[in-house]
């Protein structure tokens, strides 16, 4: 193991550096969190799902640090091991401030059984572990690599994250974006109650909003990310961002159940309604999650 | 790049996390093969009723030994009095019960409920989430 011999600064960060970066990652797991972490929907899914398909859900989550780590993570430089590495310690902490929290919040106690507990803690982690990744990456300074990345964004030197890699940071915005609303009871009332007209414009809204975001709005990144050159790449991109949301949406509506004995139509209300906060997030994911 | 550079506390939280991922996921995937499919299936009982300053209280346990969440349920206990007549009526409404859970409540009554002839607990009804 790496210990003292290599406690030169270029190749190894010292263990005040490392708090300070979990430090940083606790703080986002939780204001990522939050909102999810106090919604009873949250905690009722947690007991109430199959515990495959919350083991489904684990899986789906490292998948998507593995995508964040590797594309929007602080080190670029990254090897495959150390993104696993990385995303493998954000699920941990994930698991232990959402048991914390719910213990805090007063959601899990010593007499629950253990389905019950090991449920609530392992939906509300998965949430916690995006924000973790998030926070680490985002709410730094990027001291600690300076030297690789240079003191902005790092924008430049990722001179071309690749489409596929934009599409995964999408998904993740997408993903934690809705995840935030996902789960209550609003969006199937919204879902139920709106008319196919409705349903049409807030498609239509979410359009706007994608290409706003990622085109006219001069978003840090925008510049740089999008290539924003002739009205039809701003279509095909809007429409693609879209797209991606849409397939978010649908996702994690399903994991909550949201499809479970609905009609074809009030899924599609569903995903529709939930797609604006998705598309916002997807929007955002591409420019902002850099 | 061939080993991750690292120090002490980075390899313990690894370890922390690596632990913690696979025994959750050991556990969940454990627990949903050993889970059969029953659908809710509540057991109420009644503890010894006591008196209070307004009124005599009741503790009733409900517990699910199916393996599914029940959400609503409404618990009625009636009591018959050694005179005959109306029975008294009292009721209790959970918000969900997951699989295999507890959750306790009282029911009052205006009457002492030691003296009744007798005491019984049945759920009305419940909803799947």
């Amino acid at each position: 193991m790496p210990r003292r011999k290599s406690q030169k600064k270029e190749t190894c960060r010292s263990v005040a550096e490392s708090f300070q970066e979990y430090g940083r990652g606790v703080a986002g797991g939780l204001m990522f969190s939050l909102p999810l972490l106090y919604t009873m929907e949250v905690w009722w899914a947690g007991f109430s799902a199959h515990p495959w398909r919350l083991a489904a859900y684990v899986v789906a989550t490292f998948v998507l640090l593995l995508g964040y780590n590797r594309f929007a993570g602080l080190r670029h430089d990254a090897s495959m091991t150390e993104v696993a590495i990385d995303s493998v310690e954000e699920l941990g902490l994930g698991f232990i401030i959402a048991a914390l929290a719910l213990f805090l919040l007063g959601r899990i106690t010593f007499e629950m059984p253990a389905n019950e507990i090991a449920g609530q803690i392992v939906i509300e982690a998965m949430t916690v572990a995006i924000g973790v990744s998030v926070g680490t990456a985002q709410l730094g300074g990027g001291k600690e690599d300076e030297g690789i990345e240079g003191s902005g964004r790092g924008a430049k030197g990722q001179p071309g994250i690749h489409f596929g890699g934009q599409m995964l940071l999408a998904f993740c915005g997408a993903t934690l974006f809705a995840s935030n609303v996902a789960p209550t009871e609003e969006i199937v009332v919204i879902a139920v109650e709106s008319s196919w007209l409705r349903l049409v414009g807030l498609a239509f809204v979410s359009l706007l909003l994608g290409s706003l975001i990622l085109h006219y709005s001069e978003f840090t990144g925008a510049r740089e990310l999008v290539s924003a050159d002739g009205l039809s790449t701003v279509v095909v991109g809007s429409i693609i961002t879209y797209a991606v949301a849409l397939c978010a949406a649908a996702l994690i509506l399903w994991f909550f159940g949201r499809f479970d004995g609905v009609s074809l139509y009030t899924s599609l209300a569903q995903v529709i309604v939930l797609g604006v906060a998705a598309t916002l997030g997807a929007s955002a994911g591409r420019l902002l999650l850099q | 790049m061939s080993k991750p550079e690292k120090n002490w506390v980075e390899w313990a939280v690894f370890a922390i996390g690596l632990v913690l991922v696979v025994s959750a996921l050991s556990y969940l995937v454990y627990d949903g093969a050993t889970m059969g499919s029953d659908p809710p299936s509540l057991e109420v009982r009644l503890g010894t009723p006591e008196q209070r300053a307004h009124n005599f209280i009741v503790p009733v346990t409900v517990t699910n030994h199916g393996d599914e969440t029940a959400e609503g349920i409404t618990i009625e206990v009636s009591m018959e009095n050694t005179g005959g007549g109306e029975p008294a009526r009292g009721e209790l409404t959970i918000a969900f019960l997951p699989r295999r859970a507890t959750r306790e409540g009282f029911v009052t009554f205006q009457q002492d409920p030691r003296t009744a002839a007798q005491l019984t607990a049945r759920v009305l009804g419940y909803g799947k989430p």
